[in-house]
């Protein structure tokens, strides 16, 4: 081969090693997952497993449960994203400002990032406890409550509470991806802007926000996905009870594969999930594309 | 079953660990065994060092897994036997001997026992609770607990209450005891709760059997114990969800006068209360009937292990020479004859409790369904009843769909 005919190859060459490990890592156990939704697979009889066609995929829209679950993922990423972006905005909006222990206040910022999943699930769960719980506690002291709430065993509260602490693992990101965009504001158009007479708010509105648009929209985008497929901290904290009520849909589909050992069902309930993330980045690139051609 | 099929037979196990085991080829073989002990911090190091001093040429690879209510063990345990990853030899139960079964995953153990010293040690009744249907023996028996009622003598005392012999009983006492930031019963229905649910449901008339879960007397047990939450309000708002850690602390703490689990807590509850912590075998159903739990653990050698008889040697060590310390670790009761009667490693009251609980004391049905029962189906069809969101019927309903279709 000659010197001109490998340079076009070149680039291939450098990509192959990616390629090769997004094939064995996520390519294979995605098809690997489409053909076990089309069999009836328990793990505990895989020898038995006959191919079923769509038969999981009906049974899973006929499953009270997975509406149930469907409803509380909606809830769960529209909820947690939201509080984590605004909480996040306010965070590199302070971090941003000059004080004396900015750095500090960085560092700081990012411990509930940096935290393991089941730490953090294990902490709230002893701040909601019923019996020792320290939420209880300063609410009884401040005189907001009368007497302990069972915060993690409410059908009406347990959702909102795990909710709580997956926005306090997640803002830093969104603080820090933030901040990062802040940064690469040149300081001139704030300047121009305050001898236009612009406010604090309006330049906010037209000087800060276009500059951290793009930024956002990819932090959104990421975090959709992780938020969407995060189960760990339920888990933990609920288990996905009391009843259905901190169910989402990859818990359920983790229930059903682990407990029940049902991997055909389980993974019919995974696809659909991945159905409903890959209408969000398609949505997400259009509106990118267009943007790019504008 | 009864206490004196425990204590009946003498035997030589203390000697049998090392005895007429088959011997191991040259070179050293690794076996890695899979175990779990309700505190964590509990390590089989010792019991490790003192068997491959016995066995130079056997190294013990020893793996604390997580049991997480049982749901979390037997995850991985099935996973790492679907995935070809599994141990050699783990602790096991006999709700999963099915779904092992139908894996084909665990070796018989018949040959090796044929020879083995120690089995007169363990008691006839122990070794048929633990053959597989097929009449093959694959589990080696470890240790066991059963569930019981812990109750606050103190409280008990001060109120003039008996400790409760009826369900009725139970009740008049939970109520009686439920005031001033106490609640009479600390229930649990969060993950496990299997444990608190049969002895009022499955001891009131329920039964696995084609039909049982949604007979008359079934769903009346069933509603006499969500009742305890819905309509008696004798347990802490927090049982729907509350686990082991959240009973055992809650009766620690004095929030609660009554409790159900096994003797494996009762150091803590020792520690914590003192003679004020007691316990008793659980009440019985209208009928007389009752039932409790029997906890049991067995060891089970793997059949893709390579080193089947270093493994054999190694849970016939632990059911043997090894069971006394094993059971201190685990904080259970030691299967062997001759252990159980030398017991120290509990409180009396609570060894006494264990053992007079042994009359109603049954396993969970041995059923590819069971693990799904105990981690899914039950709790989250409980929690709902308890909640108020469905009709206690439900529950039965649910559970006569899983094993029954």
């Amino acid at each position: 081969m000659t010197q001109a005919t490998a340079r076009p190859l070149t680039p291939y060459g450098f990509l192959l090693p990616a390629l090769l490990v997004t094939a064995t890592v996520i390519l294979y156990p995605v098809a690997q997952t489409i053909v076990f939704s089309l069999q009836d697979y328990l793990l505990y009889a895989p020898d038995d497993a006959r191919f079923v066609g769509a038969r999981n995929f009906l049974a899973v829209l006929k499953d009270e449960v997975f509406w149930i679950s469907l409803r509380h993922s909606a809830v769960w990423v529209g909820g947690i994203v939201f509080a984590q972006l605004a909480l996040g905005l306010v965070a590199a909006l302070l971090l941003n400002q000059s004080f004396w222990w900015r750095g500090l206040a960085r560092a700081l910022v990012i411990i509930p990032w940096a935290l393991p999943s089941v730490i953090i699930g294990l902490m709230w769960t002893w701040i909601f406890d019923f019996n020792t719980g320290v939420l209880n506690d300063v609410l009884m002291r401040i005189g907001i409550i009368d007497q302990p709430q069972a915060w993690l065993a409410g059908p009406r509260s347990a959702l909102a509470c795990v909710m709580l602490a997956l926005v306090w693992q997640g803002f830093p990101f969104f603080a820090i991806m933030i901040l990062a965009g802040l940064q690469t504001v040149p300081k001139e158009l704030y300047e121009a802007a305050e001898i236009d007479g612009a406010s604090a708010f309006r330049q906010f509105v037209h000087v800060t926000a276009p500059a951290i648009a793009g930024i956002v929209a990819t932090a959104v985008l990421l975090r959709i996905i992780w938020v969407a497929n995060s189960l760990d901290v339920i888990l933990v904290m609920t288990g996905g009870g009391p009843g259905y009520a901190t169910h989402t849909l990859p818990l359920y589909a983790f229930l059903r594969a682990y407990s029940g050992m049902e991997f055909g069902y389980a993974a019919a309930l995974a696809l659909m999930l991945t159905v409903l993330l890959l209408a969000i980045v398609w949505l997400y690139v259009r509106r990118q594309a267009k943007e790019l051609d504008a | 079953m009864k206490r004196r099929t425990f204590v009946k037979l003498a035997g030589a196990s203390a000697l049998a660990g090392g005895l007429s085991a088959p011997s191991i080829a040259q070179g050293v073989a690794t076996v890695r065994w899979w175990y779990h002990y309700d505190n964590p911090q509990n390590t089989p190091a010792a019991l490790v060092a003192k068997f491959e001093q016995a066995n130079p040429g056997i190294k013990i690879q020893a793996e604390a897994i997580p049991w997480g209510g049982g749901t979390d063990y037997i995850n991985r345990m099935f996973s790492s036997v679907v995935a070809g990853n599994q141990p050699d030899c783990a602790m096991v139960r006999l709700a999963y001997l099915s779904r092992f079964s139908q894996m084909r995953a665990l070796e018989p153990l018949d040959g090796h026992l044929a020879n083995w010293a120690g089995r007169s040690d363990i008691s006839d009744d122990v070794w048929k609770l633990n053959r597989a249907p097929d009449g093959k023996q694959y589990y080696m028996p470890l240790h066991y607990v059963v569930i019981y009622l812990y109750y606050r003598q103190d409280l008990f005392q001060q109120a003039g209450l008996q400790p409760p012999k009826t369900f009725d009983e139970f009740l008049a006492c939970a109520k009686a005891l439920t005031k001033d930031g106490m609640f009479g019963y600390g229930m649990r229905g969060g993950g496990g709760c299997h444990d608190n649910w049969g002895p009022f449901v499955l001891g009131g008339g329920a039964s696995f059997e084609k039909g049982g879960m949604v007979s008359a007397k079934a769903l009346a047990a069933n509603r006499f114990f969500v009742e305890f939450a819905t309509k008696h309000k004798v347990v802490p708002p927090s049982a729907p969800t509350d686990a082991f850690r959240q009973i055992v602390d809650g009766f620690k703490a004095g929030r609660t006068a009554m409790t159900i689990h096994h003797i494996g807590s009762s150091a803590e509850m020792v520690a914590a209360l003192g003679d004020k912590a007691s316990a008793v075998p659980l009440p019985r159903g209208p009928g007389g009937g009752g039932w409790t739990y029997f906890g049991d653990e067995s060891n089970a050698i793997f059949a893709s292990s390579k080193v089947k008889e270093a493994a054999f040697r190694w849970i016939s060590f632990l059911s043997g020479a090894g069971n006394v310390e094993q059971a201190q670790l685990s904080g259970q009761l030691p299967i062997t004859t001759s252990g159980g009667r030398n017991w120290t490693g509990h409180p009396k009251r609570f060894v006494d409790a264990s053992f007079a609980s042994l009359p109603i004391a049954q396993t969970l049905p041995d059923h590819v369904k069971t693990p799904d029962f105990v981690g899914r189906v039950l709790p989250t069809n409980l929690q709902r009843a308890l909640v108020g969101e469905t009709n206690p019927d439900e529950v039965m309903k649910a559970v006569e769909q899983l094993f029954h279709g």
